[in-house]
């Protein structure tokens, strides 16, 4: 550096490689971006869980059969007109061919399931065992058939007497009856507590494909439009609904933040230097910054989620201060060799700043949520190729840096009095940390805010839900148990067993029923040894002739039965893909979805999941934790069935298993916060190198902490994972305001790059309370959140960090 | 707040069935009891059956909405209905069920806790009702309202004296009817039975 005192540019040669190294890496990123696809489904506000049975709970949100479930309620009008309409949507929307079942309560549509049943009875009925073919187990089947005969229920039992004497098809219903059902009335299905009529109605396209459910919400709002009756009200809801929703919500967002922040930075930087050419030099950072932040993420994750982009916003209010600092102090800087002198002076700062943060976004990659971690990732590329454009692009662009105008000399001059004046302030400061200390040590329940406070849903969506999934009670079970497999009839077997546990919880009134796919599909074994237990003819009709000894019955009447009986012998065991594509596949196809799964590896199908639901019992007595269902009792029943994989069937609580995750999620972030933290001052004690110095740093810093918590506390804001990540985002940006003023008071500055140094400062500060400050305006929690404790925050940093400062020896 | 309502309005009621017995006053007395047990015998005629089939068991109802039958011969098993959940036993097994996903049932079930309660707006609410005879012999007939229930069941009747249940009748459309004989007893005897 013998030119030092030169303010020259840099040698063409140096400029030409370094603007083409440049204008390479804006282009592999713009590259990378282009093949890099865009989400903005719900599933960012999922922990990406190491443990199995949340994975398989993770798997059901993102992609089971809840994830393309529409809950539709009809509001409005008389009983009359909104059965009518019921049944038209239902009708249309069974003819649109875009779902795979609509459910309205009527019953004609399973009539086909009907047909199936009786057909396979002796392949499905858990009666079907050699006892029951014994002259005492026929006379105890017709003695229970016998008994339906002459009541309401006996009008589908006496037409099939003859057939089914021994009620095998009766006793497959009986397993099938749900214990809890909607309520019907006039042949639909109604509301328990508000005059509604309810369908339910299965998207046919997989859920993670927001186009084809947004296309399935529009076509049940059209074939309503069409049929209802005037006063008729359409309400949809479902997880479909919610992630549509979100997507338009974070789609909006991302423009509304985008154009937002941009009119602010362009506001602030016009203001600073009153120059348009200086102005798109020191965006040119930022747009470095998002450029390589979007391709990074895209590399890393294989997507971009629509949060990362609304979030790019803060990367504008730290990124753009790189900018402001070079043109202003490399300017400041001119007399003494202008961009050569800021290396060694002005860098330095930036470099420390541009550590510090990093290392508070770091904590966010290793978050747990996809979506935080994709921030972490964005932010920290996106951050560092911003400081490296400053550093050496920067120069050449702009060796002498830039003049400010008026303004800026007045915000240094401004700055300088309100600044001045914050030491004053520093004991009654102190008294209000002490105040917010005391004021923390008595909130026990300050971290308490759960998962759904991070997603973007608005909470009358989720009342109208919670409402709809109230009355339609089937199918929303909360707790389940869980087998796995690697192979089908592995999995089915294992279901079989299971179930055979469970009945006797039934009769216990721990639970008041189960599903199970191997009601609808049994076990190969099973189904061959109900097929061995059919007698020969010869057999069969002398039990028989024993069993009706006494009854109002002759063997003559039940010859129908031997037949049938003679045939099923030879019947084929009922298949996956037999179900699938019999006569009534298209009714068991989605029954048969939601009971059994093949799970997806890396390398092909891994295995299969059978999910039998429970279903709580009324009237029973609650369990002791006060939970619907007593899972340990459950759990206790199951015990030793696989022995030695305990994963292979296991209770599932979703509400508990949820709140567990996410506790987990806090546990490990504040530990990473943590860290962060110390990695944020370890590097102040680095470059300070004097415990003293690095103490009066971090008072400021830690009395912002303090007082920012205190402050949520007092607005009673149950604090979450994202106010956590907005703290450490206070504390690594504030480390910088701390350090600005502790080297103003460092022997051999020079005095009067004070108010220049302050306007940077001030400058920076306030475009990064600003674009917070835009950011806590969001409608998506998740960003409202860290929002609203970095805008103050900052703010606050900057205050206490000039309260704090000891004035020059 | 009800009973005590009933209980005053008890003997003016009583006065004015001289005149005019009918829903109101049988409803009246039915309500006056909170709690009844009793045996039945169940005599049922089902069309291709030459003889009648047969079935017995006890009967037990505690206001205001519990209810349960409980057969014991020839096979025994209970349906117990309490509130609107309704728990089936046969061979060991249970079922629970939600009764108003069933309208057909429901109509049913709340004939017999309609009658028992003495409610008649629950009774007109499924029903078309009819009252014939007097306090100390009467006969209560119902036909479905339900369109569905009235495709399966033609009428029931339900025959008594003063308080008592002593009969209940019902006829299908499909031509099949049946008849089940109450005999009343005690409160408590059913319970010190299974002890």
């Amino acid at each position: 550096m013998t030119d030092a005192a030169d303010g020259t540019p840099p040698t063409p040669r140096r400029r030409a490689l370094v603007l083409a190294l440049w204008a390479a890496v804006v282009l592999l990123a713009l590259l990378q971006i282009l093949r890099t696809p865009f989400v903005a489904d719900l599933s960012a506000f999922l922990p990406a869980s190491p443990d199995e049975r949340q994975q398989i709970l993770i798997e059901q949100v993102e992609s089971g059969v809840p994830a393309r479930t529409l809950l539709v309620g009809i509001d409005g009008g008389d009983a009359a007109a909104r059965a009518a309409a019921s049944r038209a949507l239902a009708a249309k929307l069974r003819a649109s061919g875009l779902f795979e079942q609509v459910g309205n309560g009527e019953t004609e549509a399973w009539s086909d399931v009907g047909a199936w049943l009786f057909e396979h009875r002796y392949l499905l009925s858990p009666a079907v065992t050699p006892e029951r073919f014994t002259a005492a187990g026929l006379r105890e089947g017709l003695q229970d058939t016998l008994s339906l005969l002459g009541t309401p229920a006996g009008a589908i039992a006496r037409p099939l007497f003859e057939r089914d004497p021994t009620g095998e098809t009766q006793r497959i219903a009986e397993g099938l009856i749900p214990s809890s059902a909607p309520r019907s009335e006039e042949g639909v299905w109604v509301s328990r507590s508000a005059p509604r009529t309810l369908l339910v109605a299965m998207v046919r396209a997989p859920g993670a494909d927001l186009d084809a459910m947004a296309a399935a919400i529009a076509r049940v709002h059209d074939d309503f439009a069409a049929v209802a009756a005037p006063g008729l009200v359409l309400r949809v809801s479902g997880a479909p609904v919610f992630g549509v929703e979100s997507r338009g919500r974070i789609e909006a967002e991302i423009k509304r933040l985008s154009i937002a922040g941009t009119v602010l930075v362009v506001g602030l930087l016009t203001l600073a230097f009153g120059s348009l050419a200086a102005l798109a030099v020191a965006a040119l950072p930022v747009a470095t910054g998002v450029l390589v932040g979007i391709a990074a993420v895209g590399v890393g994750f294989g997507q971009v989620h629509g949060m990362t982009l609304a979030f790019g916003v803060t990367l504008i209010g730290e990124a753009v201060d790189y900018g402001i600092y070079y043109l202003i102090q490399a300017r400041g800087l001119a007399g003494r060799g202008g961009w050569r002198a800021w290396v060694h002076e002005g860098w330095p700062t930036i470099r420390l700043g541009l550590l510090t943060s990093v290392c508070g976004f770091v904590a966010l990659v290793f978050s747990g949520f996809p979506g935080l971690a994709q921030l972490g990732v964005f932010s920290v590329s996106g951050l560092v190729a911003a400081a490296l454009f400053t550093r050496f692009v920067m120069p050449v662009l702009r060796p002498q840096g830039a003049a400010g105008t008026l303004l800026r000399t007045a915000l240094g001059r401004t700055g300088r009095s309100l600044l001045g004046a914050m030491p004053r302030l520093r004991w009654p400061l102190v008294a209000l940390g002490v105040a917010a200390a005391v004021l923390l040590a008595q909130r026990s329940e300050l971290w308490r805010a759960e998962l759904a406070s991070l997603s973007p849903i608005p909470q009358e969506v989720l009342a109208l839900d919670a409402s709809l999934r109230q009355d339609l009670s089937a199918g929303d079970a909360r707790t389940l148990v869980v087998v796995q497999a690697a192979d089908l009839q592995a999995v089915l077997e294992l279901a079989e067993q299971a179930g055979a546990r469970l009945e006797p919880l039934i009769d216990a009134g721990t639970i008041g029923g189960y599903d199970s796919i191997a009601r609808w599909l049994p076990s190969l074994r099973m189904q061959q040894a109900r097929l061995a237990a059919l007698p020969a003819p010869d057999a069969l009709q002398a039990a028989l002739r024993e069993a009706v000894a006494g009854l109002p019955v002759d063997t003559a009447r039940l010859q129908p039965f031997v037949a049938e009986v003679a045939a099923a012998r030879t019947q084929a065991p009922l298949t996956l893909p037999a179900l699938r594509s019999g006569a009534a596949g298209a009714s068991l196809a989605p029954l048969v979805d939601a009971m059994l799964l093949q799970r997806q590896g890396d390398d092909g199908p891994a295995g299969w999941v059978a999910l039998l639901p429970l279903q709580p019992p009324i009237g029973g007595a609650p369990a002791p934790d006060g939970a619907e269902i007593d899972a340990a009792a459950v759990q206790q029943a199951l015990a030793g069935l696989a022995a030695g994989d305990p994963s292979a069937v296991q209770v599932l609580e979703i509400g508990r298993e949820l709140t567990g995750l996410y506790e987990r999620y806090l546990g490990q972030a504040q530990l990473q916060a943590l860290l962060g933290a110390l990695g944020v001052v370890a590097l102040m004690a680095l470059t300070l190198r004097s415990p003293r110095r690095l103490l009066a740093v971090c008072q400021p810093l830690a009395l912002a902490v303090l007082l920012s918590m205190g402050a949520l506390a007092l607005a009673e804001v149950p604090l979450g994972i994202l106010h956590l990540v907005g703290l450490l985002l206070v504390v690594a940006v504030g480390s910088n305001y701390a350090l600005f003023f502790d080297l103003l008071q460092q022997p051999g500055q020079p005095a009067q790059a004070d108010d220049d140094t302050l306007a940077s400062l001030l400058l920076a500060n306030l475009t990064t309370v600003a674009t917070f400050a835009l950011i806590a305006m969001s409608a998506i929690p998740a960003l409202r959140a860290i929002g609203l404790v970095v805008a103050p925050g900052a703010l606050l940093a900057l205050l206490l960090a000039a309260a704090f400062a000891r004035p020059r020896p | 707040m009800r009973t005590l309502a009933l209980a005053a309005a008890g003997p003016l009621a009583a006065r004015a069935q001289a005149a005019r017995f009918d829903l109101k006053a049988l409803t009246a007395l039915l309500a006056q009891r909170r709690e009844a047990e009793a045996r039945f015998s169940e005599e049922r005629h089902v069309t291709g059956f030459d003889s009648p089939l047969r079935a017995s068991g006890t009967l037990s109802f505690s206001a205001p909405d519990r209810f349960v039958r409980h057969v014991l011969e020839p096979r025994p098993e209970s349906m117990a209905v309490q509130g609107n959940t309704i728990v089936l036993r046969r061979g060991g097994r249970s079922r629970q069920m939600t009764l108003d996903a069933v309208p057909e049932l429901t109509a049913l079930v709340e004939a017999m806790r309609g009658t028992l309660t003495g409610d008649a707006a629950l009774l007109q609410r499924h029903f078309e009702t009819r009252v014939e005879g007097e306090p100390g012999r009467w006969t209560l007939t119902l036909l479905p309202r339900d369109a569905r229930l009235a495709t399966q069941v033609r009428e029931m009747q339900i025959a008594g004296q003063a308080g008592e249940i002593r009969s209940v009748g019902l006829w299908l459309t499909n031509g099949d009817r049946s008849l089940m004989l109450v005999d009343n007893l005690p409160p408590g005897t059913l319970a010190r039975e299974a002890r």
